[in-house]
């Protein structure tokens, strides 16, 4: 039985009138005047309005006539094929989605789940067709759509789960495509997994097709043995008699309601054990253990950290490289005359990265000096031709320039590399002094001026600078109050070139003697070198970009942890995403006799995937099926006919006449016993 | 009693006291007062009128910042000590009534209303007082304050005109006009609230616990009907607040054992919460005659005199 018009049903309140007739209406006096109803309120709600009813079988006709009216105008009606449709009928296709992120590791987990998903497979019978689909931070297809029973046992993993973190949403979206493409009409789906908290987002809109049937099989188990991961660690580097040490602190957190205590954390530097500590954490509480430093002796060091074992063993180990700290090479061209004492201060400051600063006159310029500068600087100087040209050299192969044009500083014309034309000076040490304005604070330059109370370029006084007028496709970075470019940027080949239309030093400004000198001059620095600091790790699921990363040039081959070699170049340019736990060795030259080792990158697994803390199945079921609630019904009804539909609505018509009858009753009783 | 039956109140002046509805019947003021102050005094074994002289209580050793004039030189003559003469307080003191005149005061069930209790009361306490010698003021209020006389020797007609003009109108509310009168009475004295305090005691105390802070001896009067104590109403009918106009329908026979706990838990409460601030609290009926309500003020008024000055 349902109702056409359900929401008459909301009048089943006024089931309240008769009872509030009996209650109060027959009572009804004056009204008594009383200083205050505070107590009065206070006592409870029930005794106040219980009074004893006086007709209970006035009250039932009442009460009965109301309801029978309210379900009248409600539209009961009969539905005939109220029957629930059986979803056993016809083949069916299977999509199973096995979870095999490394939390799967812990415990029988993995053995269960793939028992179930043989188990499940199994069942594939030959009208049907199952599909088998493993997922962790993103999904494969091991098998699709097939009923041959060889190919779905077959496909089965037989290793142990991989370094990936459980994420729902790709693997129902493949299962998703899988269903969507399929004729069969039962479509059911069967999610393998120990159901994360941290691998579903809330709604990731991924729904399944209407009238697919999402069975969770949860391996969950308790976790009883700690399960101690080692979440990061953090590399101070110093310098001690002229060697540079790294110290090493690792952070461990403890993801399980037991205490660890007398667990071991030890640092291995290239497979050799250099030291241990001892480890004791709380339940689910976090330790971080400081190791001696240690000398870097050379470049792509391979440290881990490694826990003492415990339930899951994949997050136990942490991967890191460690090198000799690259410095900036930076070549200052300089007079000798104007002070370019701010300048090497300043780049005589800072440790990440270091700054090697070679001090040269414009005629004392090797070619050595050019090759190994990242960038050069050209502090106020009037460039020869030659000179210029040599500098062209020195970006068209990556390197970068940054021009300062003080009072003297003159470029020859023939050598087109700056991105405007020096024009004459212009003092303001008379008039108000000039401020820089309009700063690009999207560029890398700038970017750390970009927030806040995080450094004002506006307070710098500029009492002199040279009109620069930008040659096409310069970009202007900052310009003077007046209009007139103070900072541009020009790409010339490979290289970038910055010219700084005032000086560095105090003779033009009073910049260095300013808070934001320091950065600026840095970020100058780094930004014409293409510096960029190397990342001791990268996670499971990151892409290493060899180019970017300077790691060789040419072709290139990577062997990954468990020693497989993949070729960097096929497709794609050379990226290589992170699937392993480990070092990967990327290789110049790969088999040629000059075969060398480029670079080493560490690959760790995701320290979000060693909390196991799961979350109802029902959830993801939930919001994948949301699409196909109802539809099933509706899909398989029955078409009635126009007298068939009437005839199963006409109840109403019974319930408004009993309904009129019992008010008639009503009537006639209350009469009688008033009279009475 | 046989005298309230049939009276109509707001009658002619007369006497108030004996019985308090019969006290009613009387217009004057002044009259009442002095009726019932005079019958109440003369049955004292003590005269309540203290002495204004300046009698000495004791002697004190010295102490650096001591007015010299308190000095006594005659004991340092023969003792070689400085000594301070000590005195019992001075006598002249100031006297308030803070009467709530909020609506809810408007209220009686056996002819006399609380407010008109209220206002006998005061005018009694303002009669004895006066004749103490002592200064008399008062304050009305309900939400804020309506009425205020100064304490003055010289105001007694002034208290009980005042008195006399006063009607209940208006919902009350205790902590706002008794929080700002706190800040007004500067001099030290003998305060006495007067009110029904249909309010949380929590409420309650800290309305009237700062009339305490610049030393002022705090009396404090609950005037309540018997219909208020008792619930003794028997129809199933409408109550309507009267200050917030809200009306509920009651079965008074079905909560009249819950209402009865809740007004004795209150007046308990309040009876506690005051004597932890060390505030004299007293329920009066308005059934009863005053005589209670005076001997609570004189007591008070004695402990006052015992401080020392």
């Amino acid at each position: 039985m349902s109702f056409l018009s359900p929401l008459f049903l909301l009048g089943l309140a006024a089931l309240a009138i008769p009872v509030l007739i009996h209650l109060i209406q027959r009572e009804k006096k004056q009204i008594m005047r009383f200083p205050s109803l505070m107590f009065v309120r206070q006592v409870p709600y029930k005794s106040v309005q219980r009074r004893r009813v006086h007709n209970w079988l006035l009250l039932l006709i009442r009460a009965a006539a109301m309801l029978l009216i309210i379900a009248a105008f409600a539209r009961p009606f009969l539905r005939r094929n109220d029957v629930p449709v059986v979803p056993g009928t016809g083949a069916r296709e299977l999509v199973v989605l096995l979870d095999q992120s490394y939390s799967m590791g812990y415990g029988d987990r993995w053995d269960r789940a793939r028992t179930a998903v043989r188990n499940a497979l199994a069942q594939v019978g030959p009208g049907d067709r199952g599909s088998l689909v493993l997922f962790s931070s993103n999904a494969e297809i091991a098998v699709r759509s097939t009923n041959e029973q060889g190919r779905l046992s077959g496909a089965v993993p037989t290793g142990a789960p991989s370094a990936g973190a459980t994420r729902y949403a790709p693997a129902l979206k493949v299962a998703s495509s899988i269903l969507a493409e399929s004729t069969l009409p039962r479509r059911e789906v069967l999610l393998v997994s120990d159901f994360q908290r941290g691998g579903w987002r809330g709604q990731e809109g991924v729904t399944l097709p209407s009238g697919t049937t999402v069975t969770p099989v949860s391996v969950t188990n308790a976790v009883t043995t700690p399960n101690v991961a080692v979440t990061s660690v953090t590399l101070t580097r110093s310098t001690f008699s002229n060697q540079e040490r790294v110290a090493i602190t690792a952070a461990a957190v403890n993801r399980s309601e037991q205490a660890l205590s007398g667990g071991t954390l030890a640092l291995e530097f290239n497979g050799r054990a250099v030291q241990s500590e001892r480890l004791d954490i709380a339940a689910n509480g976090t330790a971080s253990v400081a190791f001696q430093p240690v000398t870097v002796t050379g470049a792509n060091m391979r440290g881990v950290v490694r826990v003492s074992s415990d339930g899951l063993p994949l997050d136990n180990a942490f991967s890191f490289i460690v090198s000799p700290a690259q410095p900036v090479r930076v070549l200052l061209i300089d007079n000798g005359a104007t002070g370019n004492l701010y300048l090497t201060r300043a780049l005589a400051v800072g440790d990440s990265p270091r700054y090697d600063v070679v001090v040269r006159r414009p005629d004392a310029v090797t070619e050595e000096d050019l090759q190994r500068a990242a960038a050069v600087l050209v502090n106020d100087v009037n460039v020869t031709a030659a000179l210029g040209r040599r500098l062209s050299r020195v970006l068209e192969r990556g390197g970068g320039l940054l021009v300062v044009a003080g009072a003297r500083a003159a470029w020859p014309s023939e050598v087109d590399v700056l991105p405007g034309t020096l024009g004459g000076p212009s003092d303001r040490s008379r008039e108000n002094e000039a401020r820089v304005g309009g700063l690009e604070f999207g560029h890398p330059v700038f970017e750390v001026f970009r927030a806040p109370r995080s450094g004002d370029f506006s307070s710098v006084r500029f009492y002199g600078y040279r009109t620069v007028t930008a040659a096409p496709g310069a970009q202007v970075l900052a310009r003077f109050d007046q209009g007139t470019p103070a900072l541009l940027e020009r790409q010339v080949g490979a290289g970038r070139v910055l010219l700084w239309a005032s000086t560095l030093d105090l003779s033009w400004s009073d910049l260095p003697l300013k808070p934001v000198y320091l950065p600026f001059v840095h970020r100058s620095m780094q930004y014409l070198a293409s510096y960029r600091e190397p990342a001791p790790w990268l996670t499971v699921g990151q892409v290493f970009d060899a180019d970017s990363a300077g790691a060789g040039s040419g072709q290139r081959a990577a062997i990954t942890p468990s020693g497989r070699r993949v070729a960097l170049d096929d497709e794609g340019g050379p990226v290589l995403e992170m699937t392993e736990q480990g070092f990967y060795e990327i290789r110049q030259r790969p088999g040629q006799s000059g075969e060398s080792e480029a670079a080493v990158v560490a690959s760790n697994v995701d320290p979000a995937e060693s909390d196991l803390t799961p979350m109802d199945p029902k959830e993801i079921v939930a919001a994948a099926m949301s699409n196909s609630s109802g539809i099933q019904g509706s899909a398989q009804a029955v078409p009635q006919t126009p007298e068939a539909q009437e005839r199963s609505q006409r109840i109403w018509w019974y319930l408004l006449v009993l309904g009129v009858v019992l008010l008639g009753a009503d009537t006639l009783l209350s009469n009688r016993l008033s009279k009475a | 009693m046989s005298l309230l039956a049939g009276h109509q109140p707001a009658g002619v002046p007369g006497a108030r006291f004996m019985d308090p509805v019969v006290l009613a019947r009387i217009g004057n003021l002044e009259l009442v007062a002095r009726a019932v102050c005079d019958g109440f005094i003369n049955g004292l074994h003590k005269a309540p009128y203290f002495g204004a002289s300046v009698d000495f209580a004791e002697h004190r050793g010295y102490v650096p910042g001591d007015d010299i004039r308190r000095m006594d030189w005659r004991l340092w003559a023969r003792t070689d000590r400085y000594y301070i003469k000590e005195y019992e307080a001075e006598t002249n003191m100031n006297f308030s009534v803070l009467l709530d005149v909020s609506k809810s005061m408007d209220y009686g069930s056996i002819g006399i209303t609380k407010f008109d209790y209220a206002r006998i009361l005061t005018a009694c306490l303002t009669n004895l007082v006066h004749h103490q010698r002592d200064r008399v003021g008062f304050v009305a209020f309900d939400s804020e304050v309506v009425a205020h006389v100064p304490p003055s020797a010289k105001h007694m007609d002034t208290v009980l005109h005042t008195l006399d003009k006063l009607q209940p109108g208006r919902p009350g509310k205790l902590r706002e006009p008794l929080h700002k009168l706190a800040e007004h009475f500067g001099r030290r004295g003998v305060l006495v609230v007067v009110s029904d305090f249909y309010d949380d005691p929590e409420a309650i105390v800290d309305a009237v616990t700062p009339l305490r802070f610049r030393g002022n001896e705090i009396i404090v009067f609950h005037v309540m009907d018997p219909a208020e104590l008792n619930f003794g109403f028997t129809d199933a009918q409408a109550f309507e607040d009267l200050e917030s106009g809200e009306q509920m329908p009651v079965v008074p026979a079905s909560l009249r054992k819950e209402y009865q706990a809740l007004v004795r838990a209150h007046i308990d409460a309040l009876q506690q919460k005051f004597s932890e601030v060390r505030i004299d609290y007293s329920m009066l009926d308005t059934s009863q005659p005053l005589d209670h309500a005076l001997h609570r003020y004189l007591g008070a008024r004695e402990r006052k005199l015992r401080t020392r000055q």
